[in-house]
C-alpha cells in the first residue's frame, strides 16, 4: 500500500460540500459524505444511477478539489488488458531492432532491451499505479466490461500491483482514489460491490435542479429556471423509454435561452423537444394532451405568486395520467 | 472497545445483522467500515451519522431501500446521547485493536453463519395446483435431449475478443512476431498468428407454463433441464401469472429430482397467463442478468390475458438490452396456426428468431436455422 499519511484530505463533509460548490457541482450531503468517506477510509466509491445524473462529474470534481490528476478508464464491451493496462510499443521496438543490427549483441540482450520500460505504453490502470502522486482513477461504466475483466479489476483494486511478464511486478507508489460508475446495464459482482463504498444518485429534486440550472445556465431568469425544474419534475413521471437526466436539462435550458424564451409554452417546448426526449415514442408522449395542462398549472402557480413546489404533486399526477 | 450491551459499537453490529437478515449484502467487513466511518464524521449530528452508515453498509440500490426502511425504527429507540461518548472512546482503542478482530464483530460473523437466512423471494401463496410429474418417461425424451444440447451449444457460442495462438492466417500476433524476429535479425522469416477464442453466451430462459401451454409443459421442462445441463450459464424462469426463478431447482443431476423440486416450488402452475406482467417482473428483479452477451429464449404460445402494451414495452426493453431474442412457439407447428394472438403480434417486432418447438422435428429445424443465423451474427 502507498503512503496513507501523505494523502491530502479535505477536512470534513462541509469542506467537501464547499469544494464541490466551488467547482460548480451542486451536491447534497449524501454525495459529499460518500466522497469524504471514500477519501478518509481509502476505499473505492461505486456510483450508480441513471444516465445523465452526474456520476462521472463526481470524479472530475474530486480530482480538481484534491488538486490531483484525473485518469480515466472508459469501459466498453470487449475492453482488454492491452487497452486498460499496458501494451508494447511495437514501432519503437522494431526501430530499435533495426538500429542494433550488426551491433553484435546477442538476441537475449536485445530482447531484454526492447521489452523494458521505455518501450512500454502505459494505459490508464498502469498510469494510475505509477503516478507520482495519488491521482483520481475514474473507471467509467464498469458494468460494460465482461465478468473476466471485472475479476481482473477487482484484483488490481485489492493489491494495487501489476505484473508484466517481461519486467516484473510494479507496485503502486501512491494508492489512487478510485471512482467507479455504473449504469446498471449488468449486475456487478458482489465481490466488487463489497470492495467499494456505495452511492446511488437519483434524479435531482426540484430544489436541486433549480439550483443547478441557475448555477450552470448563463442568462436564465429565476422564473424560467423554476418553470424548467418543475417541468422536468413532471416529465420524469411520464411513461418514457429514456428519462431525461441533468445533462438534458442543461441542454434544453441553453436551447430555450438561445431561442430567447423567457417562459415555457407549447410552441417553445415542441421546438426544443429533441433536447429532452431522445426517442420518437417519448416525443409523442411528451407532446400529448398532458402538456397543455401541465404548462397551465405552472403558469397559474407563478401568476398567483405561489411557490412552484406546492404544485409539484399535481404536475406529477398529470404526467402519470 | 467495551463489549457491554448498549454501546454504539454493539448497536451498529446488531444493525448490520438486521440488514443482513433482511437480505442486504452486508457482513463484518461492512460493519468494520461503518465503525471507521463513524470515527471520521461528527456522530452527534444525526444526519451525518445516518449518511455514514448509509455509505458503508449497503452496496446496492435495493439495499438502500431496506436500509432506509430499517434505519428509523432501529435507531429511534436508541439514545443518541450516549453515542458521542462511545464514539470518542472507540478511535483511540480501535487503532490498537483491529476492528474486524473485535469480539462483537466476531460474534456477529458467527451468528451470521448459524442464523443464515434465505431472503424470501416469492411467497408460495399462489400455489393453486401442484402438478404431478411422475408420468414422465425419461427414455422417450432422450433423442430430444440430445438435440437440445446441440441447440444450446449453437445459441451459447460466439466469438471472443480475446485471442489465442493459431497456426495460420487470422490476425498477426505482434508480440510473438517480434520475438521471432529478434532471433533472426533483419527480415520477418516467420509471422506469429493469433485467432479469436470462442466464447460463451449466457442464456436467459423464460418458459411459459400456463394453462394454455399445458400439453407442452412436460416437454418444455425437459427442454429447460437439458439446456441448463448443456450450457453452464443458463438462468431459467417459468411464468404464468407471475414469474419464478427455477435455476436452482433444475440444478440437480436427475430430471426426476428436478421435477420434484419444481412442483414443490413453483406456484400457480398451469394458471392463466400474464406474459407482459411476467416479463416486466423479470426486468424489474433480474434485469441485471441482461447484457449484450445474453440470449433471451422465450418459450410461449403468446396467449396473453394481460395488457398488450405492457408486453410490448417489456419486449422492447428486453430487445434493447440483450444480444438476441429467440421466441419458441409450440403452436407454430399446428397446421393453420398464424401468430395472430394479440400478445404474439405485439411481441414479434422484437424477436430475432421466431420458431416452432412442438416436437423433435421442429427442434431439428431450429438447430439448422440457428447454425446459419448465429454464425452470420
Amino acid at each position: 500500500m502507498g503512503d496513507v499519511e501523505a494523502r491530502p484530505t479535505l477536512g470534513d463533509v462541509e469542506a467537501i460540500l464547499a469544494a464541490l460548490a466551488h467547482e460548480g457541482y451542486i451536491a447534497d450531503r449524501e454525495i459529499a459524505t460518500a466522497i469524504y468517506l471514500s477519501i478518509e477510509l481509502h476505499k473505492p466509491l461505486l456510483v450508480e444511477g441513471a444516465a445523465g445524473v452526474g456520476k462521472t462529474e463526481i470524479a472530475k470534481v474530486m480530482a480538481r478539489a484534491l488538486g490531483t490528476d484525473l485518469i480515466r478508464l472508459q469501459c466498453y464491451e470487449g475492453l482488454d488488458v492491452h487497452t486498460a493496462l499496458y501494451e508494447w510499443n511495437y514501432q519503437k521496438q522494431m526501430l530499435r531492432i533495426r538500429l542494433e543490427e550488426g551491433s553484435g549483441r546477442s538476441p537475449e540482450e536485445k530482447e531484454q532491451t526492447i521489452f523494458s520500460e521505455p518501450f512500454l505504453l502505459r494505459r490508464p490502470l498502469l498510469q494510475a499505479i505509477t503516478h507520482p502522486r495519488a491521482p483520481v482513477l475514474l473507471i467509467d461504466e464498469v458494468d460494460r466490461v465482461d465478468e473476466e475483466f471485472e475479476a481482473f479489476l477487482l484484483e488490481v483494486l485489492s493489491d494495487w500491483q501489476i505484473t508484466i511478464p517481461e519486467i516484473g511486478t510494479i507496485r503502486a507508489q501512491h494508492v489512487p482514489y478510485v471512482v467507479l460508475t455504473s449504469n446498471r446495464t449488468r449486475e456487478l459482482s458482489d465481490a466488487l460491490r463489497r470492495r467499494c463504498l456505495y452511492l446511488w444518485i437519483d434524479y435531482p429534486t426540484f430544489e436541486k435542479e433549480l439550483a443547478i440550472v441557475l448555477r450552470k445556465v448563463p442568462g436564465v431568469s429565476r422564473r424560467l429556471a423554476e418553470q424548467i425544474a418543475a417541468f422536468l419534475h413532471a416529465a420524469r413521471a411520464l411513461d418514457l423509454q429514456k428519462v431525461p437526466g441533468v445533462a438534458e436539462t442543461l441542454d434544453w435550458s441553453a436551447a430555450l435561452i438561445r431561442l430567447h424564451r423567457d417562459h415555457l409554452d407549447r410552441e417553445a417546448v415542441e421546438r426544443t423537444l429533441g433536447c429532452l426526449f431522445k426517442h420518437h415514442e417519448d416525443q409523442r408522449v411528451a407532446k400529448g394532451p398532458w402538456l397543455d395542462r401541465a404548462l397551465a398549472v405552472i403558469a397559474e402557480a407563478q401568476r398567483d405568486g405561489q411557490a412552484l413546489e406546492a404544485s409539484l404533486d399535481r404536475l406529477e399526477r398529470l404526467a402519470k395520467g | 472497545m467495551r463489549p457491554e450491551f448498549g454501546s454504539l459499537t454493539e448497536h451498529v453490529v446488531e444493525f448490520g445483522r438486521r440488514l443482513r437478515a433482511a437480505g442486504v449484502l452486508c457482513g463484518p467487513a461492512e460493519v468494520a467500515d461503518a465503525l471507521r466511518a463513524l470515527q471520521a464524521v461528527d456522530v452527534v449530528d444525526r444526519e451525518a451519522f445516518r449518511l455514514a452508515l448509509r455509505s458503508t453498509l449497503p452496496h446496492r440500490r435495493e439495499d438502500l431501500r431496506v436500509f432506509d426502511a430499517l434505519f428509523e425504527p432501529y435507531w429511534m429507540g436508541r439514545a443518541t446521547r450516549q453515542q458521542p461518548q462511545d464514539a470518542r472512546d472507540a478511535p483511540s482503542q480501535a487503532q490498537a485493536e483491529p476492528l474486524a478482530g473485535a469480539p462483537s464483530v466476531q460474534r456477529w460473523a458467527q451468528g451470521a453463519e448459524d442464523g443464515e437466512q434465505e431472503v424470501p423471494g416469492y411467497s408460495p401463496l399462489e400455489i393453486l395446483g401442484r402438478k404431478d410429474f411422475s408420468t414422465f418417461r425419461e427414455d422417450e425424451l432422450d433423442a430430444i435431449a440430445r438435440l437440445v444440447v446441440a441447440i444450446a451449444r449453437r445459441i451459447a457460442t460466439r466469438w471472443s475478443r480475446r485471442r489465442r495462438r493459431a497456426r495460420r492466417s487470422h490476425a498477426l500476433d505482434m508480440r510473438r512476431t517480434l520475438r521471432l524476429h529478434l532471433r533472426w535479425g533483419g527480415a520477418f522469416p516467420e509471422l506469429a498468428f493469433q485467432r479469436r477464442r470462442v466464447r460463451k453466451h449466457r442464456i436467459v430462459l423464460l418458459c411459459d407454463v400456463s394453462g394454455s401451454m399445458d400439453v407442452y409443459s412436460r416437454f418444455l421442462i425437459q427442454f429447460v433441464y437439458a439446456l441448463q445441463g448443456a450450457v453452464g450459464r443458463v438462468e431459467s424462469f417459468v411464468f404464468s401469472t407471475s414469474l419464478t426463478r427455477v435455476t436452482r431447482e433444475l440444478r440437480t443431476p436427475s430430471l426426476r429430482g428436478a421435477l420434484d423440486r419444481l412442483s414443490r416450488s413453483v406456484p400457480n402452475w398451469s394458471g392463466g397467463t400474464k406474459i407482459g406482467a411476467s416479463l416486466r417482473q423479470f426486468l424489474d428483479h433480474y434485469g441485471g442478468l441482461l447484457d449484450r452477451r445474453t440470449v433471451v429464449l422465450i418459450v410461449s404460445d403468446g396467449w396473453d390475458t394481460g395488457e398488450v402494451d405492457v408486453l410490448r414495452r417489456a419486449m422492447h426493453e428486453i430487445r434493447a438490452r440483450a444480444a438476441r431474442v429467440i421466441w419458441l412457439n409450440p403452436l407454430l407447428g399446428s397446421p393453420g396456426y398464424q401468430p395472430l394472438t394479440r400478445g404474439m403480434q405485439a411481441a414479434l417486432p422484437y424477436v430475432d428468431v421466431f420458431a416452432s418447438a412442438h416436437n423433435a422435428d421442429s427442434l431439428r429445424e431450429l438447430e439448422h436455422a440457428l447454425g446459419k443465423r448465429l454464425r452470420a451474427g
